[in-house]
């Protein structure tokens, strides 16, 4: 949706709320996203790149998932 | 461990399943509700199921909520079709500032340790003027200060 189009909350619950509700949004898509790149054979350093965050983060935040997952994990580089 | 501890033990277990299976980091005050309305037996469950707000209903409810406030700053769900990652069932996240607010609230509204029931987590739950569960409430149409009434009537007259 073009930015110009996106509608301003008035009332600030409902902006809180979508605050909220995008940081859900985002979680859920990161964990997909991650997901995604660890099975198709992306490294940890290059996941944390895209994301803009350290490798220590990342791996912290979806190793263990991962690994519980099955997905083989590239080596720490 | 009392009944009331096993219980409230059982609803933070719960209640972190619930946050696991929405992908939550946390625990929140909308996964509590959850859990006591998969608790059957109670006061609470009573209370909850009597006004057609069972389990289903608040996750519908809530998945509206959801849908609604990002509808709010033009971001539509359906615009987004990845594949559901996979949750570790070992995970257990940890109850967030709403629960433990909710918590606390629940605590205070008995008088003291042995008073403590399910319907008092409830009321808890269900006090707090902002965030998640009071707004997908008034999206399905609940009348929550309604609601709190009849919870606090069957704690003057309900055990359990």
């Amino acid at each position: 949706m073009p930015a110009q189009d996106a509608p301003v909350p008035q009332d600030p619950a409902d902006a809180l709320a979508a605050v909220a509700a995008l940081r859900r949004l985002a979680d859920q898509i990161e964990d997909a996203a991650v997901e995604q790149a660890m099975r198709a054979g992306w490294g940890w350093p290059e996941v944390a790149e895209a994301l803009g965050v350290t490798r220590q983060a990342v791996h912290k935040k979806h190793a263990k998932r991962l690994i519980a997952a099955g997905v083989t994990l590239r080596r720490r580089q | 461990m009392s009944t009331i501890d096993h219980y409230i033990n059982d609803i933070v277990l719960r209640g972190a399943a619930e946050a696991r299976e929405e992908g939550s980091a946390a625990t929140e005050a909308h996964h509590l509700l959850l859990a006591i309305a998969a608790v059957e037996g109670t006061a609470a469950h009573r209370v909850l199921t009597a006004a057609g707000f069972g389990r289903q209903a608040i996750r519908d409810a809530l998945d509206r909520e959801f849908e609604h406030s990002l509808n709010a700053v033009g971001v539509s769900l359906a615009a987004y079709d990845l594949p559901k990652p996979f949750r570790d069932p070992t995970d257990h996240p940890k109850p967030g500032a709403s629960a433990r607010l909710a918590l606390e609230r629940g605590f205070a509204a008995a008088k003291g340790k042995k008073d403590l029931r399910p319907a008092h987590l409830l009321l808890g739950v269900l006090s707090a003027d902002v965030g998640t569960v009071p707004r997908a409430l008034a999206l399905a149409g609940l009348d929550r200060a309604g609601l709190m009434d009849r919870v606090e009537e069957t704690l003057a007259r309900e055990s359990w």
